[in-house]
């Protein structure tokens, strides 16, 4: 057993320390070479994930690896770092050297709605990272339990009972276009956090609340099933998985809340680096694979530059603070 | 019959050499990360999902699925013959285990712990095939109520099955369920002793934990010993469960199984639970439960048994509800999806290949393993022979490596090593790392379902007991709880009686 452990332990560690081994010299080269701008990439690309594996952020991470790997001929290793929805990750990788070895999978809501939540010195902005490109959009949706009846907004709005509805988390976009939602259709309810998609869609499938926002991909094989009810999705158009159910701002309010995820690197990376690495998630955006799995996995591509990422999440950073302040909503509880 | 064809279908799907070979790979995966603490089914799935891209997606899941199972098989070797329980569900295998392995007799526990996870996993799937759609419902029955009613039996489990004195199980079952609230409020966000480090805003893991207090600390504990006096080495024999333990486990494979069937459907937690119900059923049961604790073959058994049929029952809710009870199945649901497949109530009408092709594999798979494990078993006993110098280093090497592959974090190193000093000294000063692990694994499910409870019932207590399956467990708790002191003044009152009535 000693010998297969072990030798266990060098198939499975062998990816992650050879690559550690391998990208931290590999940082070293590029460091001396990035002027010259032709030694990029010197070794491995590796892309941090601040969520665990097997998550749609780690999916999302795994199927660009492999693109920018076959584009880059190197490999380019995924490695999860969870913690602190991925302010974690993201202030190591902010710190790291420029020098497009290290890259992280970025989340919209770490940037636009966790600051909501949490202190100020957790908050993470894109001040310190080069964001390279978008990736895609992952819209939100409302759903009701089959039992509430609920079948409209105007339903839930007429309703008299004291409304439960479920969020995906603390600071995330479920609780905020719900709480948004609600404040501007003068909806009473009380919110009941769960740790994440999956329990939350549980308790509205076995009625233990009312209503949730779930993320479309884990609501969608529900809604097709009829077990729940979808009300309206939280996209500015309607995703083209759900064309029949209408949007937030079709119904009238103001609430375009959406995930999105981008590529960055630290800031500072050398122009020749930072066009390759555009380049290569181009060739990743035009693969077939790529746009298989992103309709596989219920995500609109979101295929904007670096530039616009920063621009559009810094403005809906303003438009949901503006929002929660207007409507006088705390993410934190009371 | 209808309902035989699609099954018996499901066989010749599973008997292609194709999915044969890949159920083999996956059980063998399942096995071997099994034994290393750290890197789970989860993550060993989410990061050999890209290579089931180019094959059939029957037999990527059968592979997938192998990998989860065969892990349950894996885990059990390291708590029984290092101390080193590597998920939740399997701690209280350490209890009598790692004493069975201490008396030469590894071989026993391993030996039972094989033949009750097999029938375990093989009664789980049987239940599975006829019983699935109807028991799937269960799971949603389960609302923030009814796992804060279970919750608390556990926790009342926790101070029933430790071993050491009453009170010191107690102390250490507190300072557990303190360290469950290390970490950001999943409520409102406030930070909870985390003393502004974000590596602690998720809190911290089990498996520091379990590794430090179990692991490294029982080293530690073991060098100062062989300083004190060099104790000859325990006798390792290679011994068979005996005729007498198969008898004597007979009855705690059997509860074991349909303990671990049930609690498994429940999403979060249920393996875990299962694991501690049956332990703590089979001690009420004993004789003498005094021998619990110090090498009882049933406490090995039972619990091996009910966490081998909760993995395999925490397949219902995903392949006939497409809820993901835990970590690993969220990823196989992933994989699924992947592959075209959306799981969910209509996967068996539209998708009886794919259905009955993946539990079917799990006869073949759970066979393979025992066919796998018994010969192992001779081999891994072996490890004892190895001096202590040798091994002890080579186990804290597993266990630092296992703490790191957690999320690639020195941060959970030094945990370990924090956690492992803590060990060391609760084992000198008599206190049991086992009531704090279980009441910090039960200390979040606790919690957070109190709280989202008081929110759902809008802060009215009385709905706990209005609700059928939180009021049951409700008055289970209660009797459990009170049961005990009852019998004990009755018997103290019979006995004044009776001397009163003799002294007349």
């Amino acid at each position: 057993m000693k010998a297969s452990s072990t030798r266990r332990t060098l198939i499975t560690t062998t990816a992650a320390a050879g690559v550690l081994a391998l990208s931290a010299c590999g940082g070293n080269v590029a460091g001396g070479s990035a002027e010259s701008g032709e030694a990029f990439p010197s070794g491995p690309v590796t892309i941090t994930v601040g969520q665990d594996a097997g998550g749609s952020t780690d999916r999302i991470a795994r199927a660009v690896a492999e693109g920018m790997a076959e584009d880059l001929g190197v490999a380019v290793p995924v490695v999860n770092k969870a913690g602190a929805n991925g302010a974690l990750a993201t202030k190591e990788v902010a710190a790291m050297e420029a020098d497009g070895q290290n890259l992280i999978l970025l989340n919209a809501s770490l940037i636009t709605i966790t600051p909501l939540a949490v202190g100020e010195d957790e908050a993470v902005n894109l001040d310190n990272l080069d964001v390279i490109a978008g990736l895609s959009q992952d819209d939100y949706v409302l759903v009701a339990s089959p039992e509430s009846g609920f079948e409209t907004l105007a339903d839930i709005q007429e309703s008299t009972e004291e409304l439960n509805f479920g969020t995906t988390g603390v600071g995330t976009g479920s609780q905020l276009a719900q709480a948004v939602l609600f404040a501007q259709a003068e909806i009473d309810g009380t919110a009941v956090p769960f740790d994440s998609g999956s329990p939350a869609l549980t308790a509205v499938m076995g009625d233990q609340v009312d209503v949730a926002t779930i993320q479309l991909g884990e609501a969608l094989p529900q809604i097709e099933a009829g077990t729940v009810t979808p009300i309206v999705t939280f996209a500015e158009e309607r995703p083209e998985f759900l064309p029949d159910t209408p949007t937030a701002i079709e119904e009238g309010y103001e609430v375009p809340v959406s995930q999105y995820r981008a590529l960055a690197a630290p800031k500072g990376l050398p122009e020749d680096v930072k066009e390759r690495l555009i380049e290569s998630v181009q060739s990743v955006r035009d693969s077939e694979t790529y746009q298989e799995f992103n309709q596989q996995n219920i995500l609109t591509p979101w295929e904007v530059t670096g530039e616009e990422v920063v621009e559009e999440w810094n403005a809906l950073a303003e438009q949901y603070k503006a929002l929660v302040e207007e409507y006088d909503i705390s993410l934190s509880g009371e | 019959m209808d309902f035989f064809d699609p099954v018996l279908n499901g066989f010749g799907v599973v008997l292609d050499p194709q999915n044969l070979l890949y159920c083999l790979m996956g059980v063998v995966i399942g096995m071997l990360i099994g034994v290393l603490p750290g890197l789970g089914p989860a993550a060993t799935i989410a990061i050999l999902l890209p290579l089931t891209y180019g094959i059939d997606p029957v037999t990527a899941i059968i592979m997938l699925a192998g990998i989860f199972y065969g892990a349950q098989y894996g885990g059990t070797i390291t708590s029984v013959l290092l101390r080193l329980p590597g998920e939740a569900s399997s701690v209280v295998t350490v209890f009598d285990g790692y004493v069975l392995a201490k008396q030469g007799k590894a071989g026993t526990a391993l030996g039972i712990a094989a033949i009750g996870s097999f029938i375990g996993g093989t009664v789980a799937i049987i239940g599975l095939t006829f019983l699935a759609p109807l028991v799937a419902s269960f799971a949603l029955d389960f609302g923030p109520p009814e796992y804060t009613a279970l919750a608390l039996v556990g926790i009342l489990l926790v101070a029933t099955i430790s071993g050491g004195t009453k009170i010191k199980a107690l102390i250490a079952a507190a300072v557990g369920l303190l360290l469950a609230t290390v970490g950001r409020d999943v409520f409102t966000g406030a930070e909870r002793f985390t003393f502004g480090n974000l590596s602690l805003a998720d809190g911290i893991d089990f498996v520091p934990i379990a590794m430090g207090l179990f692991g490294i600390g029982e080293i530690l504990y073991n060098l100062e010993e062989r300083h004190r006096a060099v104790s000859a080495p325990a006798k390792v024999a290679n011994v068979w469960p005996s005729r007498a333990d198969l008898r004597k486990s007979s009855g705690a494979i059997g509860r074991g199984s349909v303990l671990g069937f049930f609690l498994g459907i429940l999403p979060g937690g249920g393996a875990t639970i299962s694991s501690m119900v049956s332990y703590a059923v089979e001690k009420k049961r004993a004789k003498d439960p005094s021998r619990f604790g110090k090498g009882a073959v049933e406490g090995v058994a039972g619990p091996e048994t009910a966490n081998n049929a909760a993995a395999t029952s925490s397949f219902i809710p995903l392949l006939t509800l497409g809820i993901p009870a835990n970590a690993t199945m969220a990823i196989i649901f992933g994989a699924l999806l992947i592959h075209g497949i959306t799981p969910g109530p209509q996967l068996i009408s539209e998708d009886p290949e794919l259905f009955w092709g993946v539990v079917n594999s799990m006869y073949i798979g759970n066979i393979l393993l025992l066919i796998l494990s018994i010969p192992l078993v001779g081999l891994f006993v072996k490890i004892l022979r190895v001096r202590a110098a040798i091994l002890a280093p080579i186990t804290a090497l597993i266990t630092i490596l296992g703490a790191y592959t957690i999320r690639n974090s020195m941060f959970d190193v030094l945990l370990v090593v924090l956690f492992g000093a803590l060990g060391y000294l609760m084992k000198k000063f008599g206190f049991e790392p086992g009531p704090l692990v279980l009441a910090f694994v039960l200390g979040e499910l606790l919690e957070s379902n109190l709280r989202r409870s008081l929110l759902v019932l809008e802060g009215d207590v009385s709905g706990f007991l209005t609700r059928p399956i939180s009021a049951t467990l409700l008055v289970i708790f209660v009797l459990v709880a009170v049961g005990p002191m009852i019998k004990s003044a009755l018997a103290r009152r019979q006995h004044d009686t009776t001397r009163v009535n003799a002294d007349s």
